[in-house]
């Protein structure tokens, strides 16, 4: 076995490991900054994946998407959250109404459960338990991250996280969606980014915070 | 010969323990600008202190000498049960990782017995204080070593680290990285260090250990001092000698115990960097955020105790 080859066959092997490690480490996290950062190492994980499947699979279309995932997802995106988190002068704090031990305990769970929830499948249809399990162990993580955190700007990393889930599970499942889909998906995502970056600045103008939490007054 | 290195082991701990502290400080001061003692300022204050009178308040048992002694020789029991540079230690056949666990217990215990035995008011606050502390990292700390056995199928901390040596450091099971991660979060509560004490403090708010140990002088404050760095150094010891064995001698072989020395003190530096670089880039947190950092350590042990059932 050659060392690309062998290089692939670990990175496939641990980066579910790691994309655990990204979520317990997001569960702990007190400030904005530090989840911005492991969103971006979370989605590192993930091209390195993706480029592992492709190399496996001799698949040049991998490495496209591969590459968009570096450009949107590890450099583009945090990016643009960074520049929001600076222009916002905003506190730092994620506004958890868990407190931290209670959400690494929670996210622990879920990924426990995830184990429980791709058992049958992963034997049935011979994929990888540990892969297919991290996907849903990051769907229900972004979903977790969503309602605890009450800052408008953990809601979009929470669905960021979802998002690298959605990915994930097509990517442990069917080897990656055609190119053409994923360029439409990273197009919506950066363009969702944007919105909400909108949106979290409109919320900090009118209500004078972030905390979403707080915005009941907008009910009918 | 395989006597002769465990004994070599049990005393090489004991005589770096004030050389690691001495560069971890200076390590610190370093990233923070100043210029610092030197490293060798440890032992130089230990031979000063067993020099100088043996001080005891009026009020105390004589509980209050013998609390010292204790310490340190429980402390230095546990440091026999940890594997250094050789897959074995002097203890190893007759101790476990339990045993570890609970002889720190013991020293830590007759600590706090000897501090409020003092009779100072900040004695009994320290002491307060670190069973709090000790009794929320007491179940991490064991169920993280628990994972970790269930997996290598043997107690001993010897047959721990012969099981985790021949796997591949590339390929290893995610029980060693969450169990891992607990230890981390323990080993900084059990040592004291920055987020849950201060070391180098002596403000009344926030230290435990230093307010435990100052009604002490002389050479009982000696043998505190020396046993919490043995304690420092026996669990940087225990991390790397549990999670990340290799290079460390499986045999009496010349090569091999001479790489082992190498790859023990090169572990020792990455820990210690890691520790000065906390230290420096974090605050202290306040005493109602401790049980909430070690509840994590917890979290995080029983997810790793969890994944031994899934990854068969």
């Amino acid at each position: 076995m050659g060392l690309i080859e062998l290089a692939a066959a670990k990175a496939l092997a641990s980066s579910a490991v790691f994309l655990f490690v990204t979520l317990l480490m997001m569960a702990a996290a007190k400030r904005i900054s530090t989840c911005i950062v492991l969103f971006s190492a979370q989605s590192a994980i993930m091209a390195a994946e993706i480029l592992a499947v492709g190399y496996a699979n001799k698949s040049i279309e991998s490495y496209a998407v591969a590459a968009l995932v570096i450009v949107v997802k590890v450099v583009g995106i945090p990016y643009l959250l960074f520049r929001i988190v600076r222009n916002l002068k905003a506190s730092q704090d994620v506004a958890s109404s868990t407190t931290g031990a209670q959400s690494v305990f929670i996210m622990a769970v879920l990924i426990l459960l995830s184990f429980f929830a791709v058992a049958p499948y992963a034997r049935t249809l011979q994929l990888d338990e540990a892969m297919l399990a991290a996907a849903i162990a990051l769907l229900l993580a972004g979903a977790f991250l969503m309602v605890s955190r009450k800052k408008a700007l953990m809601q979009v990393i929470g669905l960021l996280v979802l998002e690298n889930g959605i990915l994930l599970s097509a990517l442990t499942t069917t080897f990656g969606m055609p190119l053409v889909i994923e360029i439409g998906i990273f197009f919506d995502l950066l363009m969702g980014v944007f919105l909400m970056g909108l949106f979290v600045f409109r919320i900090r103008d009118t209500f004078e915070h972030l905390d979403v939490s707080k915005l009941r007054r907008l009910r009918g | 010969m395989n006597l002769a290195i465990d004994l070599m082991q049990v005393l090489l701990l004991i005589a770096i323990a004030p050389l690691v502290r001495g560069v971890n400080a200076r390590l610190k001061v370093w990233m923070q600008n100043r210029r610092g003692a030197s490293v060798w300022r440890p032992y130089v204050d230990l031979l000063k202190l067993f020099r100088k009178e043996d001080m005891v308040p009026d009020t105390a048992s004589p509980l209050f000498r013998l609390a010292p002694v204790i310490l340190f020789a429980a402390t230095v029991t546990a440091a026999a049960l940890v594997p250094v540079l050789h897959a074995s230690a002097l203890f190893g056949v007759g101790g476990d990782f339990i045993l570890l666990v609970y002889l720190l217990a013991i020293g830590r215990f007759f600590l706090m017995l000897g501090a409020m035995d003092g009779g100072s008011s900040f004695g009994g606050l320290g002491a307060s204080r670190e069973a709090l502390v000790s009794a929320l990292a007491e179940a991490p700390m064991l169920l993280a070593l628990t994972s970790v056995a269930i997996l290598t199928h043997t107690i001993s901390l010897p047959g721990i680290v012969l099981a985790t040596v021949v796997q591949n450091p590339l390929h290893l099971s995610p029980v060693y990285v969450f169990a891992f991660g607990a230890m981390v979060l323990v080993a900084i509560a059990e040592t004291g260090r920055i987020p849950v004490d201060n070391p180098s403090t002596h403000l009344e708010l926030t230290m435990i250990h230093e307010a435990m140990v100052l009604e002490y002088s002389g050479p009982s404050l000696a043998l505190i001092e020396w046993a919490s760095a043995v304690k420092l150094t026996l669990i940087m010891a225990l991390l790397a000698g549990v999670f990340a064995p290799w290079g460390m001698a499986t045999s009496a072989s010349i090569g091999a115990m001479a790489l082992a020395p190498v790859a023990f003190v090169l572990k020792l530096a990455v820990l210690t960097i890691a520790i000065a670089v906390i230290e420096s880039s974090m605050a202290k947190l306040r005493m109602y955020l401790v049980p909430d950092f070690l509840g994590m350590a917890s979290a995080l042990a029983i997810l790793a105790v969890a994944f031994t059932a899934l990854m068969r």
